[in-house]
């Protein structure tokens, strides 16, 4: 296109004709002059008049090349292009579109000229004069051609691409790098770290809260960064990863339970198995901090086990300890055992397997593992306080209190009281004692309670023990006459050995573990309450009672405890009940009549006068099942109402 | 341990001292108490060297350091009237250290040995009381555990002293006459010990007399 640039030979100035351009000329042939624009006003106008469309060849000098052009030249193209551009907002953004399209045409053309220069995807022909060969230019060749031209571009975009790829993982290696560093910061703050030559170790023991036990407990810090770049990152990928000594890989736990005894015991130590479903091991290694946990567990439970092995060996009881393999047995009391066994499942298949096919008794106490391990980190405490400084130079090394009593002169008994120390499994055993007896003790009350229901039984437990003892309230009452049958309150406050009954008024009877003398105690105070009800509801009938005994010397036997009997009479004196209750003899109620009344009785010369009428006659056997009534408190109201005149 | 009373029993007439403890012990075993073992009270009299530093007004003060078995892991030293105090066993060495200013005679250790008995809450120590080989007299102790007020306790004990001491029954010990109400400390045992030993010492200081 003609531009100033292509041959400023000869340098000819040009200006408008006029310099105000007229807009009207009136009819008096005065002209009205348009007033000339300003600066700004004008170069907006000359932006607008620029058609970019006709001036391809000089792009490179767009801006440049209108001030060089006679803006007056023509003036349709002026009008026109005033249309064109009126509804646009901006008076810049005609300029600013058509130079990134131009842009775009340039790039474009830069890069079939590269590759036309390349040679190898596209030449450049000249073209044949005649129009005819493009038409007669076959279809396949065309094919070809945009083939050829489509598969270039795609490798452009394919090397591109590439190159993409590679910068991204170039910045996340660098990304992983640092996390690495955090997460080993993460790790310094939970556990010990040392570093070792090029190594990390940590240690995972309980040393340092005072364990003594040998177990070095080190694991090794390791670096995990060999992973396949090309495959999916897993979304629980962690830099970090964490070696932990074979023996501590897995999950362990103890399991405590207490067993009638079995009659063999061919398969001692191999009872012990997994029963609890392993957790799901999920796709792709653990985190360090849960893998950490699980080993440092597993160093513990096999630190309480070998503390309770040992003590086992040394401690010598009238029935020795077992210990097999992973299991110690104790026999708390006769025909009882109390096993403690090590699980351990490393993760290995071959292990895992027999432990499906047995299939024993879910018997775990749960609390006596918790307790176990709650009583190791007693004794680690204890271990570290001996040691804990400060302490004063000249004083022996040993526990606080111990310190003092040299100056505080302390006698025999608190020193012994101070060394008194007690094993591991010694404290175990007592409590596993003491939650057998109260387990025993709550299935007998509960068994008679279910068995027995005229006289009921209540039992109050409290809900906080120790874990040497614990109480329960029991309670033995009439349904209906719960206000006034409250004789029997008994508590019973169950150890480890005995069970210490207290009665109401103070007496304290001491009942061995055997669960027959507690059931054989409660049945016998069921048999005495029977009586304190006959002897209260008479005080509320207005009746009178003659005698009372809570253990008769007359009668037959009874197996249990002794039976008990009172004596009531109406308050005309006319009528006496009397009622003997044993245990095992259940109850037995004579009705005395009345002489008068008693039609076959056999006339005696002696008595002939009538004022011995009054005197009372034989007694006469109730039959108590046939009573109407259903209890035994409200059978015995029911009989006094029935003997008592209505005045 | 509670309030204690430490005693003297004279050696009966035409007895030993060996046979007089015989016939006390006989005594507490018809009583029904039950034999727990021996026990031994010992004390070494220090007195203090002539030292450059020490004041004229300390010389001749004794000082007595003693054992007891009761408490085995204490060690009390006394003066006469003065403090006493308790420490560590290890109280001994220091004296080895401090022997430029308390020398020891070893002429003068005097100690009580014998059997220690318990009946219900009383413990009863019934000893020997000998300076060297020889035996000198014959101590009694005895100890109301589950109270630490002397008025609370001290006319039960005077009955039950009574009951194997028959007529010999002390008095109200010196030490328990500022001790009314307070409470009785293992120290006032150590100074009645000392007091006891002292006047035996002493007794016997004329006509020694051996093994009878």
């Amino acid at each position: 296109m003609s531009g100033p640039g292509s041959a400023p030979a000869v340098r000819i100035s040009i200006e408008s004709a006029c310099e105000k351009q007229v807009q009207e000329v009136g009819l008096d042939g005065s002209e009205t002059y348009v007033q000339p624009l300003d600066m700004s006003q004008n170069l907006a106008r000359l932006a607008q008049r620029i058609d970019f469309s006709t001036g391809s060849g000089g792009e490179d000098e767009a801006g440049g090349s209108p001030s060089g052009r006679d803006w007056g030249a023509s003036e349709p193209e002026d009008e026109e292009g005033l249309v064109k551009f009126q509804p646009s907002l901006w008076p810049w953004d005609s300029v600013r579109n058509n130079v990134r399209s131009a842009l775009t045409e340039m790039c474009v053309l830069y890069d079939v000229l590269n590759i036309v220069k390349d040679k190898r995807y596209m030449t450049l022909d000249p073209v044949s004069q005649d129009g005819l060969p493009p038409k007669q230019n076959p279809p396949i060749l065309q094919f070809v051609s945009k083939k050829k031209s489509l598969t270039g571009a795609s490798h452009i975009l394919l090397k591109g691409a590439e190159r993409l790829t590679k910068s991204v993982a170039e910045t996340q290696e660098n990304k992983r790098q640092r996390d690495f560093n955090s997460e080993l910061l993460r790790l310094r703050q939970h556990w010990k770290l040392r570093k070792v030559g090029d190594k990390i170790l940590g240690d995972l023991s309980y040393r340092s809260a005072g364990s003594l036990f040998p177990h070095h407990g080190t694991f090794e810090v390791i670096k995990n960064t060999d992973l396949d770049w090309d495959k999916k990152i897993p979304d629980d990928y962690c830099p970090l990863d964490v070696q932990i000594p074979s023996d501590l890989e897995g999950s362990a736990y103890l399991k405590v339970s207490i067993q009638k005894q079995s009659p063999d015991i061919g398969d001692l130590g191999t009872i012990n198995l997994f029963k609890r479903p392993l957790p799901k091991s999920k796709p792709g290694a653990p985190h360090w901090q849960t893998k950490l946990e699980a080993a440092q567990n597993v160093l513990l439970c096999k630190e309480i086990f070998a503390q309770l092995s040992r003590e086992a060996v040394q401690i010598k009881s009238q029935i020795p300890h077992i210990v097999v393999k992973n299991q110690i047995i104790s026999q708390p009391f006769p025909g009882l055992q109390l096993s403690i066994s090590l699980c351990h499942s490393s993760n290995d298949k071959k292990y895992q397997k027999p432990t499906l096919e047995k299939s024993s008794t879910e018997d775990h106490l749960y609390v006596l593992e918790h307790n176990l391990h709650q009583l190791i980190r007693e004794f680690h405490k204890q271990n570290l306080s001996s040691s804990v400084m400060p302490h004063p130079a000249s004083a022996p090394f040993g526990h606080k209190r111990m310190r003092l009593a040299g100056p505080q002169a302390f006698d025999r008994s608190e020193i012994t009281s101070l060394q008194q120390t007690e094993g591991l499994l010694e404290k175990i055993i007592k409590q596993a004692k003491h939650i057998f007896l109260r387990r025993r003790t709550a299935r007998t009350i509960d068994s008679l309670a279910s068995r027995i229901e005229d006289p009921q039984i209540q039992a109050h437990w409290s809900n906080i023990n120790d874990v040497y003892e614990s109480s329960v309230k029991v309670l033995i009452t009439s349904q209906g006459y719960e206000q006034i049958c409250k004789s029997i309150q008994l508590q019973l406050n169950i150890g480890v050995e005995q069970i210490r009954v207290v009665h109401r008024d103070g007496r304290v009877i001491i009942l061995s573990h055997q669960e027959q003398e507690l059931q054989d105690f409660l049945l016998s105070q069921m048999s005495q309450h029977q009586v304190h009800a006959v002897q209260q509801l008479a005080k509320v009938m207005g009746w009178q009672v003659l005698s009372f005994s809570n253990h008769v010397g007359l009668g037959p036997v009874e197996s249990i405890g002794n039976a008990s009997a009172i004596t009531v009479t109406s308050p005309s004196g006319d009528y006496a009940i009397s009622v003997r209750n044993g245990p095992e003899s259940g109850s037995k109620v004579m009705v005395q009549f009345p002489r008068c009344q008693v039609k076959d009785l056999p006339k005696s010369d002696v008595l002939q006068d009538v004022k011995w009428n009054y005197l009372r006659g034989p007694f006469k056997e109730v039959q108590w099942n046939k009573m109407e009534g259903h209890n035994f408190v409200y059978k015995m109201e029911l009989l006094m109402a029935a003997l008592t005149p209505c005045s | 341990m509670g309030v204690t009373c430490v005693c003297q029993m004279p050696v009966a007439e035409g007895k030993s001292v060996q046979q007089t403890v015989e016939i006390l012990t006989r005594k507490l075993e018809l009583l029904g108490a039950e034999k727990q073992g021996t026990f031994y009270v010992d004390c070494e009299t220090y007195h203090t060297a002539a030292s450059p530093m020490g004041n004229q007004g300390q010389q001749g003060k004794l000082m007595y350091v003693m054992h007891s078995s009761e408490a085995p892991l204490s060690c009390y030293a006394l003066f006469e009237n003065g403090p006493c105090l308790i420490a560590d066993a290890n109280f001994d060495v220091l004296m080895v250290k401090l022997k430029g200013f308390f020398q020891n005679s070893k002429a003068n250790k005097i100690e009580s040995r014998g059997t220690r008995y318990q009946y219900c809450d009383f413990l009863i120590k019934i000893g020997t009381v000998a300076m060297g080989p020889s035996a000198r007299g014959i101590s009694v102790e005895v100890d109301y555990c589950p109270c630490v007020i002397v008025n609370d306790c001290w006319n039960l004990m005077v009955e039950f002293m009574q009951s194997f001491m028959g007529s010999h029954a002390p008095g109200l010990p010196s030490v328990f006459s500022n001790k009314h109400e307070s409470v009785y400390s293992p120290a006032d045992t150590m100074v009645q010990y000392m007091e006891l030993l002292n006047k035996i010492r002493k007794q016997q200081q004329g006509p020694v007399s051996g093994i009878r």
